[in-house]
């Protein structure tokens, strides 16, 4: 997320040597939320990848004897209702978190833009039924297609991301679709025909690459919801087994322990609300660079 | 807390479910706090929805508490002593062969719509409930063999069945057999859920609204409770609400608040609070199968006896109640909880001993692996346990006794599923282990678990030693005679380890102080015709 971000804000600042120096330091400098942003993005990311560099405890096995202890120097977070550092298991979840987040964004991604394509490039009655299906998506709500998927495919980190993946493919699909209506009959299009290349070459090379700047900041966009459906159905138990800890698995084991122990649910809960905000935040900087990006049509 | 809506072995084995007496040394609530006074109101919740509000129909504690209310039995069991003693029925008569059963009924019970209750009544009644088969899978279970109730006279009914039914005494002290009235038992089982239920108990039920409440109001003219009440003639309490709120936390502060006088599945974490903060939180264990492990012994790894004893060894009991649970709950130390009829002490063989649990697992070539679960021809030591959340604490539990079977190097997977899925899950047998418990206060619930024509969650075959004792205490009405067999069938499932029993599921209700003599039965759910508030 960080280095893309960094890659599409980049071309703005163009100039040489010190001055764009300069300038991307002033960029910098006069958004400090994106900073902040930006970090703790790529604290969560490192934490998913590389968990040991964070903390060296055993997420899954507690010491029964120093159950619910509130946050110290020990334990960041406080220990579960097992014993269990609560910070470590924090940091372990944001794998698997992280890791349905991105998959049921590439899913909704890679699909929803093979559906916008089609129907962006073949017009016609493809159109019309494919955008129909996804009007269909659209009009039933997110929360509740992604609980009906999730029963149906049964428990688990992989289900809960199809799950949450299929609401978003449709609005992928739509905006796939008018990206690709804009490029299709644009005269480097039309050349590619006229020198005979083919309709699945032309769409793959020359239509897709330049439809594709405003889905992939809607992928961005995505992640914070996306972030946030995944933990809720996580949450109602769809997610990780016990004893794998994921976030809203985390949120959802500490409620009844509210009035007891406020660090169980808290800790993890302000977690994903921080990585949501700050999610929304780059996507939003992407999205600004993007729109001052686009460049007139030849 | 989950809901409990079941079907018919799932009923048996959560029967359970979340609630409480005396009998672990918890006291009594209230009791002693002055001269009862008639009138007034209680406010109960409970912490799922009922679903149904037919006892006959149903299985779980949630839906018992308002349902016991409404409907008395032939007779009652006293929860000290375990003795059977009169409530319709005057007395009665078991035959040798422990096959026919002759009931006196008193003459002046009437259901609340007028009608007597006599032995057409019970014909009537144990009619309909075989009929209904697995709409009502408890009653209908204790009338496996059912050849027909005689009408001998008005008052005196003879019930019969094809082969010896040791147990069908004692079960008639359930809400499972309660006697409803024809307007009830003509009707189709659906009809009989939210309303049209027709009984002779102490209450009449007002209302049912499903997720919502239930409302019962007193019977003035009761007259004919069981010899074991405290007081005779109508209910003290005028009313009884019966709230449903799920979360445990919720009901907890409903109670501190005064908006409802007691709240039934206390979590263990919620009971120091309510004990200092002027509460009583009263419990009793439940009488029949502890929580525990039972294997599936179709499947290769634990169809080991070796590797059950292993696992049997390696759960530290004391520790998941310790951990997980309150002082109000004891670790299993029997095949049965020791409320149950027949209950054998065998704490002696229920040890925590992980060393030789390990000898056992390397003598059977269980070699420990490179990321320390054991390995034997190259198959890793994962163990499958399919569990349901019928009760608060069971993924703690299991979570704790994963990490104590991983000690040993066994790699215990849990696969939780919903309760209404739970039955048709086991059935398919895709696990080492299931996770369960089954409230009832005769040891025949043993039989209706491990026997092999029943439940059978171990799946045991045809023929084993442990089916013969099953079948030999429920051939006999001999109480000694039955407690030998019963204590031969407890001996035999620990020592085979077929079943890992690791605690007593205890009821634990949270009350008021100005609640008082909230009794519990001898299956541990409430009984509150002698219910006073002051």
């Amino acid at each position: 997320m960080s280095g893309r971000a960094v890659r599409a804000i980049a071309p703005a600042l163009a100039g040489t040597g010190g001055a764009r120096a300069r300038r991307a330091l002033a960029f910098w400098a006069r958004r400090p939320g994106l900073v902040a942003s930006v970090l703790l993005i790529a604290t969560v990311l490192t934490a998913a990848v590389a968990p040991g560099l964070f903390t060296s405890q055993d997420p899954l096995t507690g010491v029964p004897a120093d159950r619910l202890l509130a946050p110290s120097a020990d334990h960041l977070f406080g220990t579960d209702q097992l014993g269990r550092d609560l910070f470590t298991r924090t940091v372990h979840g944001a794998a698997e978190s992280l890791r349905a987040t991105a998959l049921a964004v590439g899913l909704g991604l890679v699909v929803g833009s093979a559906f916008g394509l089609v129907a962006g490039a073949f017009g016609g009655l493809v159109d019309d039924a494919l955008m129909r299906v996804a009007d269909v998506l659209l009009s039933i709500p997110a929360l509740l297609l992604s609980l009906t998927v999730v029963t149906a495919l049964g428990f688990g980190t992989v289900n809960v991301a199809i799950a949450v993946g299929v609401t978003s493919v449709a609005s992928f699909a739509r905006i796939m679709r008018a990206e690709v209506i804009r490029v299709r009959d644009v005269g480097y299009v039309e050349a590619a025909y006229a020198s005979g290349v083919r309709r699945p070459t032309v769409l793959l090379r020359h239509v897709l690459p330049n439809a594709s700047g405003p889905v992939l900041v809607f992928a961005a966009v995505e992640f914070g919801t996306v972030l946030l459906a995944v933990s809720a159905l996580s949450f109602l138990g769809y997610g990780a087994q016990p004893p794998e800890p994921e976030w809203g698995a985390l949120v959802s084991d500490g409620r009844d322990y509210l009035a007891t122990a406020w660090w169980l649910t808290t800790l993890p809960g302000l977690t994903i609300a921080a990585t949501v905000l700050a999610a929304n935040r780059v996507a939003r900087a992407l999205e600004a660079e993007e729109t001052q990006d686009r460049e007139p049509l030849p | 807390m989950a809901r409990r809506r079941l079907a018919l072995p799932a009923v048996l084995l959560f029967a359970a479910g979340a609630l409480a007496a005396t009998g672990c040394g918890a006291s009594e609530s209230g009791a002693g706090g002055g001269t009862p006074e008639a009138g007034g109101e209680l406010t109960f919740a409970l912490a799922s929805d009922p679903g149904c509000v037919d006892p006959q129909q149903q299985g779980n504690n949630d839906a018992i508490y308002p349902a016991r209310q409404l409907v008395d039995s032939l007779t009652d069991e006293d929860p000290e002593t375990g003795d059977i003693v009169p409530w319709l029925a005057e007395s009665w008569e078991v035959s040798e062969d422990a096959r026919s059963f002759t009931f006196h009924i008193r003459d002046d019970a009437t259901f609340s719509d007028g009608t007597p209750v006599d032995a057409e009544a019970v014909r009537a009644n144990f009619d309909s409930i075989v009929e209904l088969g697995a709409r009502a899978a408890l009653g209908s279970s204790y009338l496996a063999g059912y050849e027909g109730t005689t009408v001998d006279d008005t008052h005196t009914a003879t019930v019969t069945f094809a082969e010896p039914n040791g147990q069908f005494l004692r079960a008639t002290t359930t809400f499972s057999l309660g006697l409803l009235a024809e307007a009830t038992t003509s009707l189709p089982p659906e009809e009989r859920c939210t309303d049209n239920i027709v009984g002779s108990g102490p209450f009449v039920l007002d209302e049912y609204r499903p997720n919502e409440v239930v409302v019962e109001t007193r019977r003035e003219d009761y007259a004919w409770g069981s010899s074991l009440w405290r007081h005779e003639g109508p209910a003290y309490l005028e009313r009884l609400t019966f709230e449903v709120i799920p979360e445990s936390g919720v009901r907890t502060g409903a109670l501190r608040s005064g908006q409802v006088d007691a709240i039934g599945g206390v979590a263990p974490q919620d009971e120091a609070g309510l004990d200092d903060g002027g509460f009583t939180v009263q419990s009793r264990v439940n009488p029949g199968l502890p929580f525990g492990l039972t294997a599936n012994i179709s499947r290769p790894a634990v169809s080991d006896q070796a590797v059950r004893r292993a696992v049997l060894l390696a759960i530290d009991r004391q520790e998941v109640v310790d951990t997980v649970l309150s002082p109000s709950f004891r670790p299993a130390t029997s095949t049965l909880a020791h409320t149950t009829d027949t209950y054998l002490d065998l704490s002696a063989e229920l040890t925590h001993d992980t060393a030789e649990a390990e000898r056992l697992l390397d003598e059977a070539g269980w070699r420990p692996g490179p990321d320390g679960v054991r390995v034997k021809d190259g198959e890793p030591l994962t163990l499958t346990v399919l569990w349901a959340e019928n009760f608060g604490p069971n993924e703690n539990a299991l979570q704790l006794i994963q990490q104590q079977l991983r000690a040993i190097g066994v790699d215990l997977t849990l696969r939780s599923t919903s309760i209404a899925e739970f039955t048709a899950l086991r059935e398919e047998g895709d696990f080492d282990y299931t996770w369960g418990n089954a409230t009832r206060t005769d040891p025949d619930i043993l039989r209706t678990q491990f026997s092999a024509g029943l439940v059978n969650v171990a799946r045991l075959p045809d023929g084993s030693p442990l089916e013969e004792a099953l079948q030999a205490q429920n051939a006999v009405a001999d109480p000694e005679a039955r407690a030998e067999h019963s204590a031969a069938a407890q001996r035999l499932v620990l020592e085979e380890a077929y079943s890992v029993p690791v605690f007593e599921l205890t009821t634990v209700l949270g009350i008021a102080d100005h609640v008082h003599d909230l009794d519990f039965e001898a299956s541990s759910r409430i009984q509150l015709h002698d219910t006073w508030v002051s």
